[in-house]
Parts: structure tokens; sequence; C-alpha cells
């Protein structure tokens, strides 16, 4: 009893501290820790733990070619202040400016400007010296101007997003009529398809980006941390959004339920429901020599509230895949912008094949209900295929290589989660076991990567 | 569903400008001072190259073919070291032979600007890279007093005649040491000094040579004398030169043009003390010279406008330029042209300049021993200075 007393008074005392002292005691270890960083800064703290010369570090993050200009654009990855002193092309010293100014602070950047006359398609290293004599220099594998946004570029890049992005996915979504005739477990064996697809795009850029951090960003960013770091992000954050539009789609399901009822004689026969009978009737005629009746996919569950959360399900997919797209583009735009010329067009091929089983992994889940209306498909395919356009654009007139590794990033984690959530609804079909002792499922998964890679060798 | 795909599309791109902006280094103009400072003046850059424009800019200019360094800090002044040359002092001995004294302090730790903002820690001697040009007439005594004012064993090993243990190889001078060489200047020509402490090399690279010219008894025709030491830089340590020059800076004599009369001799003792690169060259452009390979033959070897040297290959270059005019000398390996080793011959016309012989002994003396005596002051100062410092 008195031991009981003695504690509750001790919760008392610390219960009853003040809004103040609370205040101080969460502040002690913040000003602790501030009197030691000032002490590290100090003369004194600074000689008791520096040791060693440090030394420059340039990064250079952009090299352009303009008329009778190369412009390189530079950043101060070493740990201190540096001055640049001069600048060469192909190790010739060459006359040039630095903007907006030669001495560099911890991190930032400049742009030097060396007018030469460069002839297109060679290669050229450029290269600056900073104070201390040392040499930093990058090779552009082949000059080619670079491309300033007026119409004619514009469009073109436009053109060149929506032969790589949204055609091919649209060209994919034509699978749409096969699949909702397939028996279920070809079903699953062609929706496992999808995510052997999808993880293997997620893997394709996760590597990307490290190709790009190790090439072109300076360790000092941290790119490959970055990396992890986003693509984490991405994929919990989606995930929450999913979640969220799942569930509200499915509140909307139980709300309009009754009013639908009500309305459902009422309401004109509407051309996506003309077609879904239409489709309807046809599947039930071929569907008896396809299979029986029972097994179709589209005669399994028909009910119009089990179609909204494919829905969600698809436009998350579309949403994942055209971050991911984003990406795409970003690699297409800077390869035309970087000089890598042949690769350019070989990359729009190869994307375009890559890209088309895309489409089959959006209307994959919806094959499942039996009502689809032709302009959601289309708003799917352009959510899909349409950032290829954005990134086209970014890449292609403002390359950035960090910016470029976050959407990467980004992509990336949204296709995992794509590819998560796509296993979540397989493993309601497969009653909730393990996903894996599903033959079908296995194998599409399988025969999903197996895909990616071979048409990715066209890249 | 509508408002999530709207605020995906939206989110897109709103985060790339996120992106773009810290990625630029996006920085408030009042923080950035540098920026602020250099905004408001447009300087030009380029230009004077046929075939490129002048272009303005708001930053700072890197040129190193027009921007001059200063020479307080700079590892010589060109236009002095160019026609300088040191008698040493003076002394006639009861046999009638000439004895000259000469002090030489090594240092192996001074940051000097090499190039425009490009800062090298050169080893000297006499504080410049090249050294002093050490001139004597054949049979000359010529003592060296050598002063290791630096942090590493140095030595001077001169080209030329003399006893084994003048050779400044085996016998190597620590720091705060001194050794005096002692030889007769034989034979005529002209010869490099240099640092003889392995690694050779590193000594050599970092600029511890100079000339030292030895006049034949029966004197050279008079002329406007000049020394041009071929050299450079490895400034980032890779054993390859960032910098060719010919008198340590590079480029300086394309802002600064070499001034020379029409219809004037012109003798160049032209020494390679380049590191690194097998080979240097010296190209004279509209002109032809006579070749005395060492200087050590009274009749000269070729009639060029192309010479290749080795390391510590030397000679003497004689012409004359027929027209006014700017005329191009350089090294015909364009690289090191490109990387500063090139220079500008500015022929005017009008009376050639009275160029008295330096073989005529007491004008030699009266010459040499006011430069002498400066250089002496200037290196008794230094090493008072290096005293003070260290104590």
């Amino acid at each position: 009893m008195e031991e009981y007393k003695k504690i509750n008074k001790d919760k008392k005392r610390v219960n009853t501290f003040s809004f103040g002292k609370k205040i101080i005691f969460g502040l002690i270890p913040f000003l602790a820790l501030t009197g030691m960083i000032i002490f590290l800064l100090s003369p004194t703290g600074h000689n008791l733990i520096s040791s060693g010369i440090p030394l420059p570090e340039i990064t250079f993050e952009k090299i352009e070619f303009e008329d009778d200009i190369i412009v390189a654009y530079i950043r101060n990855t070493g740990p201190e202040e540096v001055t640049i002193s001069q600048a060469d092309v192909n190790d010739r010293i060459h006359a040039a400016a630095i903007e907006p100014s030669s001495i560099l602070s911890r991190l930032s950047t400049a742009k030097v400007i060396i007018p030469f006359s460069w002839n297109p398609a060679e290669p050229y290293e450029i290269g600056i010296t900073v104070d201390d004599g040392t040499r930093f220099s990058k090779i552009a594998e082949a000059a080619a101007p670079a491309p300033k946004p007026n119409i004619e570029k514009v469009s073109l890049f436009a053109i060149i997003g929506i032969y790589v992005g949204i055609i091919p996915v649209m060209i994919g979504m034509l699978w749409f009529p096969f699949i909702r005739r397939l028996k279920i477990g070809t079903y699953k064996f062609f929706l496992s398809i999808t995510v052997g697809l999808l993880v293997f795009l997620g893997i394709e850029a996760l590597l990307e980006a490290n190709d790009i951090s190790t090439t072109n960003l300076a360790e000092v960013l941290g790119g490959q941390m970055l990396i992890i770091l986003i693509t984490i992000i991405s994929f919990i954050l989606l995930s929450y959004i999913a979640n969220k539009l799942i569930n509200r789609s499915e509140t909307n399901i139980k709300d309009n339920k009754k009013k639908k009822n009500f309305d459902s004689m009422k309401e004109n026969t509407n051309e996506e429901e003309f077609i879904h009978k239409s489709t309807q009737e046809r599947d039930q005629s071929s569907s008896s020599y396809l299979s029986t009746s029972d097994n179709t996919i589209s005669s399994v569950i028909p009910t119009k509230d089990m179609l909204l959360k494919p829905l969600a399900l698809s436009l998350m997919i579309s949403v994942g895949i055209g971050l991911h797209n984003l990406g795409e583009g970003l690699a297409i735009g800077s390869a035309i912008l970087l000089g890598e010329v042949a690769l350019s067009t070989f990359l729009i091929i190869g994307f375009t094949i890559h890209n088309t089983t895309e489409g089959l992994a959006i209307v994959a889940p919806l094959s499942k209900g039996g009502k689809l209306r032709i302009r959601k498909l289309m708003i799917f395919g352009l959510i899909a295929g349409g950032p290829t356009i954005i990134g086209a654009w970014i890449g292609g007139f403002i390359y950035s290589p960090i910016a470029t590794v976050i959407f990467l990033s980004i992509g990336a984690g949204a296709i995992f989660q794509v590819a998560y959530s796509i296993f979540t609804w397989l493993s309601g079909y497969s009653g909730n076991k393990n996903i894996f002792t599903d033959k079908s499922i296995t194998l599409g998964f399988i025969v999903g990567m197996s895909i990616m890679y071979v048409t990715g060798l066209l890249l | 569903m509508l408002r999530y795909v709207l605020i995906v599309i939206l989110i897109i791109p709103s985060f790339y400008c996120l992106v773009l902006i810290s990625d630029k280094s996006f920085k408030p103009i009042f923080l950035n001072y540098a920026f602020a400072q250099s905004e408001d003046i447009k300087k030009t850059f380029g230009g004077y190259l046929p075939g490129y424009k002048a272009k303005d800019t708001t930053g700072d200019v890197l040129d190193p073919m027009l921007q001059v360094i200063s020479l307080e800090n700079a590892p010589i002044d060109p236009e002095k070291y160019l026609r300088e040359f040191n008698y040493g002092r003076v002394s006639v001995n009861s046999n009638g032979t000439i004895t000259r004294e000469f002090t030489i302090i090594a240092s192996d730790h001074q940051m000097k600007e090499i190039s425009p903002g490009i800062y090298y820690n050169l080893w000297t001697f006499n504080g410049t890279s090249p050294g002093p040009t050490i001139r004597a007439t054949e049979g000359d005594i010529v003592k060296i007093k050598f002063i290791n004012n630096g942090s590493k064993f140095h030595t001077i090993h001169f080209h030329g005649i003399h006893q084994a243990k003048m050779d400044g190889v085996f016998e190597g001078i620590g720091p705060g040491g001194t050794y005096t060489y002692e030889f007769i200047a034989e034979p005529y020509g002209v010869f490099p000094y240099h640092c003889h402490i392995q690694p050779l090399e590193e000594h050599i690279s970092h600029g511890l040579y100079g000339v030292y010219i030895v006049d034949p008894k029966n004197p050279r025709e008079p002329a406007d004398e000049m020394i041009m030491v071929m050299n450079g830089f490895d400034t980032d340590f890779d054993t390859e030169n960032n910098f060719y020059a010919v008198n340590s800076i590079p480029y300086y004599y394309m802002h600064h043009p070499i001034q020379i009369k029409q219809d004037q001799l012109i003798r160049i003792y032209l020494v390679n003390m380049l590191e690194f690169d097998p080979i240097n060259n010296f190209h004279l452009h509209a002109n032809m010279y006579y070749l005395y390979r060492s200087g050590t033959l009274p009749n000269p070897d070729e009639y060029t406008d192309m010479v290749t040297m080795s390391q510590a290959e030397r000679g003497i270059l004689e012409f004359t330029y027929k027209f006014p005019g700017k005329y191009m000398f350089h090294a015909h390996k364009t690289e090191f042209a490109e990387k500063g080793w090139m220079g500008v011959f500015l022929v005017t016309e009008g009376d050639t300049d009275q160029f008295t012989n330096t073989n005529i002994i007491d004008q030699n003396i009266n010459n040499s021993l006011s430069t002498n005596e400066k250089i002496q002051n200037q290196n008794l100062n230094q090493v008072n200075m290096n005293i003070g410092v260290e104590n």
C-alpha cells in the first residue's frame, strides 16, 4: 500500500510538470547539441578533430553544345569552397567564362561557357582546373546541338512521347477482349505475367537510377541511398493513397446501391452498357466452345459493385506505370540531349515494344468485371502513357541527373506498389493461400519477367 | 476518382519544379554575395581569335591568354628574366684570370601563381624558376656558394666540364647546409644547371633549374640576346604537364610581346628543361634561324625554323627579322602551344639598338657588380626573413 502510494506520487510529480518545464526539458538536448557543434566549429575544436588536407572535388552534371559554344554545368562536391581558374576542351586551354562566379561554395553549381567551334558527333573532353592545379574533366561522347524548346522540338518530343508511351499502352489494351474470355486459371496466369513485368520494370528503373547516380552524381549527394529512400517513400505513400482510393470506392458503392436500384430501371441504355451487353452476349455465345460458361471470368462475378475495386486497381497500375514512364521519357529526352543520337532511335523502338505489355497490365484486373467504359480505358491509357511526353520534354530541355534519379526512384516505388497490390488481389483468388502454391501464378510471374528481359534486349 | 487523377497529374510537375529549384542551387541573392557582386558588371571574353565572336558574361572570365598574373607572386618576371645575365662578383686574379662568385639559395616551399588563379608549390633557386642565368667567359673561375634553405636535400649539378666533387650529385646538401662549387668555365656554350637529388623527376619538375652560359674567348657578334627556358608544370601530379611555357609563365609573351628591331641580330639561348614529355620544340614564324646545337662550336649546325629537343638539350638561335610586324614563336607540338607555350615577337622599324658585346671585361665588371650586389642583398634579405620565420 505504501509503495503503491509512493509510485502514484511519482507519477503525479511527472505528470504535473508545467508546460514551460516540458519545453525546457525538450530543449536541453538541443542546447547541448548546439554547444557541441559550436565547439567543434571553433578554432580549438577544429584543430582537435581536423586532420589532413581536404581535396577539392568537382562533378560535371551536364555538357551542352550550342552554336560555337560549349556549356558545362559543374558542381562543387568537395568539402570546401573552391575557385575555378581555367577551362579546357580536349585538354587544351581555352578562353571561357564562368557564371555566376568562379568561386564555388560547397555544393553550389556554376555554368562554364567555352566559345568553341565544335564538330557534330565528335567526342569532346571538357576540363576545368581549380586553384590548386587539380584538373577535373568529363567526356561528352558525341557532340550534338542541345535541343531548344521551339514549337518544332516540343512537338517532336511530344510525338516521340506518343509513340513510345501512349500508343503502345493503347495497343496493349487491345488484349482486353482476349483476357476477359479466359478461364480463371489462365486469367491468373496473365495477371501474374503483369506482376512479373512490373517487378522487372521496377528493378530496371532502380538499376538505371543507380547508373545515373554513380556516373553523373557526386558521392556527396548520396545518390544510392537517395534511390532507396525515395523508392520506399513512394511505395508507402502510394500504398496509402491506394487504400484510401479503394475504401472510398467501396463506401461509395454502399451509399449508391439503394439509389441505383431505384434508378436502374429508368436509366437509358447508354453506349457503354450497350457494349457491355453485346459483349456479354457474345461471351455467352463464344464461351460455349472456349469453356464452360461457369468458368469464364465475365460470368463469374458480374455484379457492378465488385467492378469498382478492379477499376481502382487499374487506376493505381496506370498511375504507377505513368510515373515509371515519366522516368522512361526522361531517359529518352536526355539520350537525345546527351548526344547519344544513335541510341535514341533504338531506345524509341525498344520502348515501344516494351511498353505494349504495360497496356496488358492495366486491363488485366478490369477483365474480371463485366462493365467497362471505353472513355475510362482511354483515360487510364493517358495516365499511363502521357507522362512519357512530359518526361521527354523535361529530359530533353532541362535535363538534371538528380531529378532523373528521383523520378526513376518514384517510378520504381510506384511499380513495386502496384505489383504488391496485384499480388494481394491475386491472393484473394487463391483463397488467401500462399500465392506461389498456385501453378499458374508462379508460371505467369516467371514468363512476365522473361518477356521483359527479351524485349529489353532490344533497347 | 477524377479528383485523385487530377491530384496525381498535378503532383508530377510540381514535384519536378521542387527538385529543379533544389537542384540548381537556388539561392536568395542576398545570401550569395559573389553572385550579387558580379551581376552588375558585364564582362566581355574571347573574340580576339579569328572565327570567335566576343561574348558577354555576368560571371567571371577565365582566360590565361589575356589575363595577366601579378608578378609579385609569379614564378619569375619573364620580362626581366628574358635579358638578364648575371656575371657574378668579379675579381681579377694575380695571373690575370677572372673569378666570378655567385650565391644561389634553394627553396622548396613557395606557393606561386603559375597561371592566372593556379597555385603551385614551386621549388626555386634564388626565389625564381628558372633560377638566375649565370654567365662567364671561357677560362674564368666560377665559384658558386650554394645555400640550401629548403626542407629537403638539394644540390646544383652544372653541365660542362669539371671535377667529380663539383658535379653536385653525390654530395647532397641537407636543409640549412652550404657548399661551394668551383670550376673553370669550359667549354664555351650554353648549359643547364639543376638539382640532382632523387627523385630527380620531382626536383626538376618542381622548378630547380637554370641556365649557365659560357662565352667564347673570341666574343660572338653583338646581338640582342635573350634566354628562353622551355618548361612546364604538372599541377595535379599525374606525371603529365598541365601547363607549358617559355620562362615559366604560360602565354606571357602573348600578352607581353617581345619587342625587337627590324634587321637587328637576335640571339636566343634556348634550353629545354621540360619534364615528363620526351620532347619539346621551338618554331619561329616567317623566318629562319641559324642553330648552334649546345653553342659549343663556331659554325651553325642548321638553318631552320624548327628545332626539337629532349630534356636538357639546348642551343643558340640566331636570326634577324626582315619585315616589321607581329610574329609568333611556339612549340610545334601543338598540345604544348595550346597549353601556354606560345609567344609573339613584335618587330618594329627604326634604328637598331647598339648592343655591346658582353665579353669586354671592364664593362663587364661595372655592370655585373651592380646587378649582382642587388641579388646578393636580396638573397641575404631572404635568408634573414626565412630565419626570422623559423625562429
